[in-house]
């Protein structure tokens, strides 16, 4: 496995954080890009206005299931106005990798899926 | 290798009426299984064989004509005795057993409805049996999909399976080329893509179903005994998840697309998150029989011959690269 990437995202991707699927989540989102064929599936548990548990389902590449492991590590117990705010430059950046940017699309999957799935939730908050 | 149905479909739409001869026996070796089948038409088309051609299906295609044209059904054995042959040593002595049956193609047929019943059965995944009795006047098939419990004097019992899937993870060129021959085999076909412009029916056209998701779920409800399951996707973002099920479902057979390098590379990968050395040396990769071939259909082919080496239980040179 190449270091290309740096530490951070081969750690999550050999290690990811929160990779399996929830019992009973209150929403669950797939992201997907078309050409690559990178897939995540976000799931979140919520209860009020904070998100109980995070986690995530990916058949994709080392940088997209980083990024997931990274991002559900990030929003497990926090506010659902919180997560709404992360940015894709937060994702890129918590990388810690000097992306091409041909790969950016791969990294922010996951944060836009997330934010499906927080839009998905809003109605019922 | 398509089923009963299908040839009997091919033969509709310019036959009315065919003899269907059923291998019912052998002796001295037979190169079809019991129950093969050749149907001759009434206006002169062949579908199937009983032999692996020559004099064999030729004299049983004569007696199909001559009971279409009598309109009744008959045990004929034709035996491989003919003169010349033997004197030049080209025969292998063996004598095949027949049941030839007039039968109309139309659905009201009972021969046609039993075999249609046991085929239904079969492609919603039970085993279905089709009895018929050889002895008396005209054969008579009956469906006994759970209550049979072995053969019986004066019956011949066909075992109607249904069809192994091969799972075909990765909508490549390949992939493409090995759904055609893997159906022709015989095998249910299922191509599964994370991408929806490379699995489309335009590509997979023959294939029994095209599925478009996450391909580790998709290929969940396939990992059952009897299971092939070919990754040709050269894709580690859909081989990881999938080979970490894969291998420890009771699946007949995982293979994998990529040269020795990058396999042993995967296998790393797979050792590093805890699959067991037993689960890991059940992968087969390089997948494939080494032909030597390199397009697509060539790559297909070797791929395609493995599959029918593990189903027949023969163990074969596989692919270096």
């Amino acid at each position: 496995m190449t270091l290309l990437y740096g530490v951070t995202v081969l750690e999550h991707f050999r290690r990811p954080r929160n990779q399996r699927a929830l019992e009973r989540p209150t929403v669950s989102r797939e992201g997907y890009n078309a050409l690559c064929g990178d897939r995540v599936r976000i799931e979140l548990e919520v209860e009020g206005a904070t998100i109980r548990a995070a986690a995530f389902t990916a058949n994709a590449c080392a940088i997209c299931t980083a990024s997931a492991s990274l991002l559900t590590e990030r929003v497990n117990g926090s506010a659902i106005e919180d997560a709404a705010r992360i940015s894709d430059d937060d994702v890129v950046m918590g990388l810690e990798a000097d992306l091409p940017a041909a790969r950016l699309p791969c990294a922010i999957l996951p944060v836009r899926t997330l934010r499906d799935a927080l839009a998905e939730l809003r109605p019922r908050t | 290798m398509p089923d009963i149905l299908e040839q009997l479909e091919s033969l509709r739409p310019h036959e009315q009426r065919v003899a269907m001869a059923t291998l019912v026996g052998a002796r001295g070796g037979s190169p079809r299984p019991l129950g093969a089948k050749l149907f001759v038409g009434e206006g002169g088309r062949l579908v199937g064989s009983v032999s692996i051609g020559g004099c064999v299906d030729a004299r049983v295609v004569e007696h199909g004509e001559r009971l279409l044209r009598a309109d009744r059904s008959e045990r004929v054995t034709v035996s491989v005795d003919d003169a010349e042959a033997l004197e030049l040593g080209l025969t292998c002595g063996a004598e095949f057993d027949l049941l030839i049956e007039p039968i109309s193609l139309d659905e009201g047929d009972p021969t046609v409805r039993a075999y249609a019943s046991a085929v239904r059965i079969s492609r919603g995944g039970r085993t279905a049996f089709v009895v018929t009795t050889l002895t008396g006047g005209a054969a008579r098939h009956t469906v006994h999909p759970d209550a049979y419990d072995g053969p019986q004097d004066g019956v011949f019992v066909e075992r109607i399976a249904p069809a192994d899937p091969v799972v075909l993870v990765g909508a490549s060129d390949v992939a493409a080329a090995l759904a055609r021959q893997a159906r022709a085999l015989g095998l249910r076909v299922i191509v599964v893509d994370g991408r929806e412009r490379y699995a489309t029916r335009d590509r997979f056209s023959t294939a029994d179903e095209v599925l478009v998701g996450m391909p580790s779920d998709l290929v969940r409800p396939f990992l059952v005994p009897g299971a092939f399951i070919v990754l040709t996707a050269h894709e580690y973002k859909y081989e990881l998840p999938i080979l970490r099920e894969a291998l420890r479902a009771p699946v007949r057979f995982v293979g994998m697309l990529a040269g020795r390098k990058r396999a042993d590379a995967v296998r790393a990968l797979l050792r590093d998150e805890g699959l067991s050395a037993e689960e890991v040396g059940r992968l087969h990769s390089p997948i494939g029989l080494d032909i030597g071939g390199r397009e697509p259909e060539e790559i297909a082919l070797s791929i395609a011959a493995q599959l029918v080496a593990v189903r027949e239980g023969k163990s074969i040179a596989r692919r270096s690269q």
